[in-house]
């Protein structure tokens, strides 16, 4: 089987005292403890016949707390409740959904909400840490989801954005209902989403397209503009703000397997790290402490390695 | 009833002219407008009426029903003003959903005035083209009051806003935050005291399942099938052989289950898909075509055409099953059928063609003005959304149950307005604050028949104000004297006895009913203003026979 690095995460608090992080990749689920030096597969207990490809990781903003994990699967959530080394299935909706993306309120430890995008199925989510999921899709009318933004003001503004086969939805009420996003690019899959740190005052985020590269809004979604037409030509499969968007306005985008780089929010674009990459087809980004000069940057290839730059 | 003699004067043809015109309509308009007066605002009083000695008195608080009840005055002269009304009123009532006690005082107010203007030597016409004229200033106004209202706590306060039912004004908050304009709400009857509500996921039609044999679990009532193919169809399926070129094109494309949508499926065609072998391979539902008019029966097959990616079989058309092929089989994630209902989740439709679909049928909405037509439309997008509420309204007697239905369904037909052009302070200072604007036309008005209607409408804006004043046992000059003292954008709270800032006190109405009740107020008078002679014929018409 084929290895790719679909999603890495990691725990909070990645670089104070912890170095854990993950990965979800075609083979399976990893974990290291070393800042992916090294990777151990976390499926090991399933006694599986074979690899189990993993979509989708989660890692609840209090991780280092309650070490549970959520893995995206063909066929549904697992839930660890022991930082990986046990997983359990959860209770979700029938058909079984193929899980593409997982989304954690920031107020989790709180009011225990993920949402988790599917294939088919649209959004399903939990408001019991996982215990069991349902599916609430009012006005989503396109269920192929692809990826997730969830505001980090969401317990204030209950806001999230679902990016879909056919373009994007937003829910203005913690996904009880959505409505769809009117882009400049008409009916286009949304690959990737980035929502600003500071969404809750500056309303900004980014969305990542198959074939028009990539939008901004600067208004929560209602207006867009489209950025480096000259440069994105190809799918954008990530976007990566620094941690303290906008005042420091740097920030990657996965573009086609290329990692771009931009200074000034969008505006410009070159290579990023070019010669240390230059061979390599990325495939997944995590900046566990948001991106920023001398941060680590993990980044997952198309052939399964994970390399820290 | 009207009595013999009373009956034989209606049938008696005449013509009737000036001054008595004016005198017997505004007495007819009169009756009408103290009818409804009673039950506009927050603390309204309520109209009871009996049909004969022998039923129980009906009770409202709506002044469109009241209108509604009102069929015939005795005097026919006075009858014709106050149908005049009370045709303004229900189509109101039809286009808006409420508003009609705010339209009638200010109908009654507009033409009280207005008569007086004319008589005393005004034009009629002219009068009538500058108070129309004004109204389109006054509905700009309140274009600029207009604001959107965000999340179920700002929809629920404009909801009790507008029932005065704190229980039905939270959840119908939370209802709209979820459906939004469009979506479909069911409202019916409870079995409890309270109200409660229900949230259906998916699409769903009335047309329920065609047999019981086909619910494998009795204890849920229904059938359900996961990824199943569906055939849509409006056919009547007679001979187990006319399904085989259908089971065959399903099995031949892997199809485990199948939702049949047909008119009719016979018991013979139906013991085919039920024999056990038959059903080991594959899983068959049938349920009846959605709708029982035939423009809704083929809209409805339509909508499920595209919302699952397959093509209706229509009867009228001349298509048959024999010709059938996997393609034409509509595809979804999950299906389910009960005695009443059938329902698909996740429809494998082209989702770009069912959102181009959605908008032209939003674009067709727009553009339709007759209200059956309005209220289909609305049905059918609401299910292509994707989901449906159900508000299930108890009371402790079943006229009580009725009466709080009506008033859910005018709740939420308000509701719909409010979220599609937004909200206005409400309490009539929406109506106050459009003052400013009309004495501004006031100044610059040479024409005297244009000032006289500048003034007119100056005067008629205070009057809902002052009547929801009236109605809460306060005094209305009082409550005016407060409020021109206060802030900009404060109104009297009624209910508490006090000036507030509205928009603070979460105390809105509806903008687009505000601007439908003031068109309809104003354009009604002004065409009443206009009528100089009334002809009474032989015989009555129809639409004023007693029922």
């Amino acid at each position: 089987m084929d290895d790719y690095v679909y999603q890495l995460a990691a725990p909070a608090n990645f670089g104070c005292g912890g170095k854990i992080c993950f990965a979800a990749r075609n083979t399976g689920l990893f974990r290291s403890e070393d800042g992916g030096q090294s990777w151990q597969s976390l499926y090991d207990s399933l006694n599986l016949a074979e690899p189990l490809p993993s979509m989708a990781i989660g890692v609840p903003p209090n991780f280092e707390r309650s070490p549970r994990l959520f893995a995206g699967v063909a066929g549904g959530i697992l839930r660890s409740l022991d930082g990986g080394q046990s997983w359990q299935n959860s209770d979700v909706p029938k058909p079984p959904p193929i899980v593409a993306a997982l989304a954690f309120s920031p107020n989790y430890e709180n009011d225990g909400m993920v949402f988790a995008g599917t294939m088919e199925d649209g959004v399903i989510f939990t408001s019991n840490r996982g215990d069991n999921w349902v599916s609430w899709n009012f006005g989503l009318l396109d269920l192929n989801t692809l990826c997730l933004g969830i505001s980090p003001a969401f317990a204030n503004d209950e806001t999230l954005f679902a990016g879909v086969q056919s373009g994007l939805f937003r829910s203005a009420n913690g996904g009880r209902a959505w409505r769809e996003v009117e882009l400049p690019v008409g009916y286009e899959a949304i690959l990737s989403l980035a929502l600003s740190p500071n969404f809750g005052s500056d309303h900004t985020l980014f969305a990542g397209c198959e074939t028009q590269g990539l939008l901004v809004s600067r208004d929560g979604g209602e207006t867009w503009q489209q950025l480096g037409q000259d440069v994105f030509t190809d799918p954008v499969n990530a976007i990566l703000l620094a941690a303290d968007f906008p005042t420091n306005p740097e920030m990657l985008a996965l573009h086609s397997g290329m990692i771009l780089y931009s200074p000034d929010g969008g505006a410009s674009w070159t290579p990023w790290r070019e010669a240390e990459l230059a061979e390599a087809e990325a495939s997944a980004l995590l900046a566990p402490l948001g991106f920023g000069a001398g941060q680590p940057v993990l980044v997952g290839l198309a052939d399964g390695q994970i390399i820290q730059v | 009833m009207v009595k013999t003699t009373e009956k034989k004067k209606w049938q008696q043809p005449g013509v009737v002219f000036q001054p008595q015109v004016y005198q017997s309509m505004q007495r007819g308009i009169k009756q009408l407008v103290q009818a409804i007066a009673p039950t506009l605002g927050p603390l309204p009083r309520i109209v009871a009426s009996q049909r004969n000695s022998n039923s129980k008195p009906e009770l409202f608080d709506d002044g469109a029903t009241i209108a509604r009840r009102i069929i015939q005055l005795r005097n026919r002269e006075e009858d014709m003003g106050a149908m005049l009304l009370r045709h303004t009123l229900w189509s109101l009532h039809e286009s808006a959903g409420d508003g009609t006690a705010t339209a009638a005082v200010l109908f009654d107010n507009i033409f009280d005035h207005g008569v007086r203007y004319i008589t005393a030597g005004g034009n009629a016409m002219r009068l009538r083209r500058a108070l129309e004229s004004g109204c389109q200033a006054i509905t700009e106004e309140l274009e600029r009051q207009t604001i959107r209202l965000h999340g179920k706590h700002e929809l629920a306060r404009l909801a009790e806003a507008i029932s005065f039912d704190p229980e039905m004004g939270k959840l119908m908050g939370e209802i709209f935050d979820i459906i939004g304009e469009y979506g479909r709400l069911e409202i019916r009857s409870g079995r409890s005291l309270a109200l409660e509500r229900e949230y259906i996921e998916g699409m769903y039609w009335d047309g329920g399942i065609l047999s019981r044999a086909m619910i494998e679990d009795a204890r849920l009532g229904r059938a359900q099938l996961e990824n199943p193919a569906v055939l849509i169809s409006d056919l009547a399926i007679q001979e187990p052989q006319d399904l085989l070129p259908l089971l065959e094109a399903a099995l031949q494309a892997d199809v485990k289950s199948l939702l049949l949508v047909a008119s009719e499926v016979s018991e013979r065609a139906l013991s085919l898909v039920l024999a056990k072998p038959n059903r080991e391979r594959i899983q068959v539902v049938a349920v009846k075509s959605p709708a029982l008019h035939i423009d809704a029966r083929r809209g409805a097959l339509e909508d499920l055409a595209i919302i699952t990616g397959g093509r209706a079989f229509h009867k009228a058309a001349g298509d048959t099953l024999n010709s059938v092929k996997a393609e034409d089989l509509g595809r979804a994630r999950r299906a389910w059928a009960d005695p009443y209902f059938f329902g698909v989740l996740g429809g494998r439709g082209n989702p770009k063609v069912i959102r181009q679909h959605i908008a032209s049928l939003r674009q067709a909405f727009k553009n339709l003005s007759e209200a059956d037509d309005r209220k289909r439309a609305q049905e059918r997008l609401g299910k292509l959304i994707g989901g449906a509420a159900v508000l299930w309204v108890g009371a402790s007697t079943p006229l009580g149950v009725e009466l709080r239905k009506e008033l859910a369904e005018r709740t939420a037909e308000a509701m719909r307005g409010a979220i599609r052009d937004g909200v206005v302070p409400g309490g009539g200072v929406a109506l106050l604050n459009c003052r400013k604007v009309i004495e501004e036309k006031l100044h610059t008005a040479v024409e005297p028949d244009e000032r006289a209607a500048y003034n007119i409408l100056r005067q008629a804006l205070e009057v809902p104000a002052r009547t929801l004043a009236y109605n809460a046992g306060t005094d209305p000059s009082t409550m005016m004297g407060q409020l021109a003292l206060a802030e900009p954008g404060c109104g009297f709270d009624i209910v508490n006895q006090r000036v507030v800032n509205m928009a603070e006190a979460g105390i809105f109405d509806s903008a687009a009913v505000v601007k439908s009740a003031i068109f309809a107020a104003v354009h009604g008078a002004a065409l009443a203003l206009t009528v100089d002679v009334l002809i009474h014929r032989a015989n009555p018409p129809e639409s004023l026979q007693t029922g």
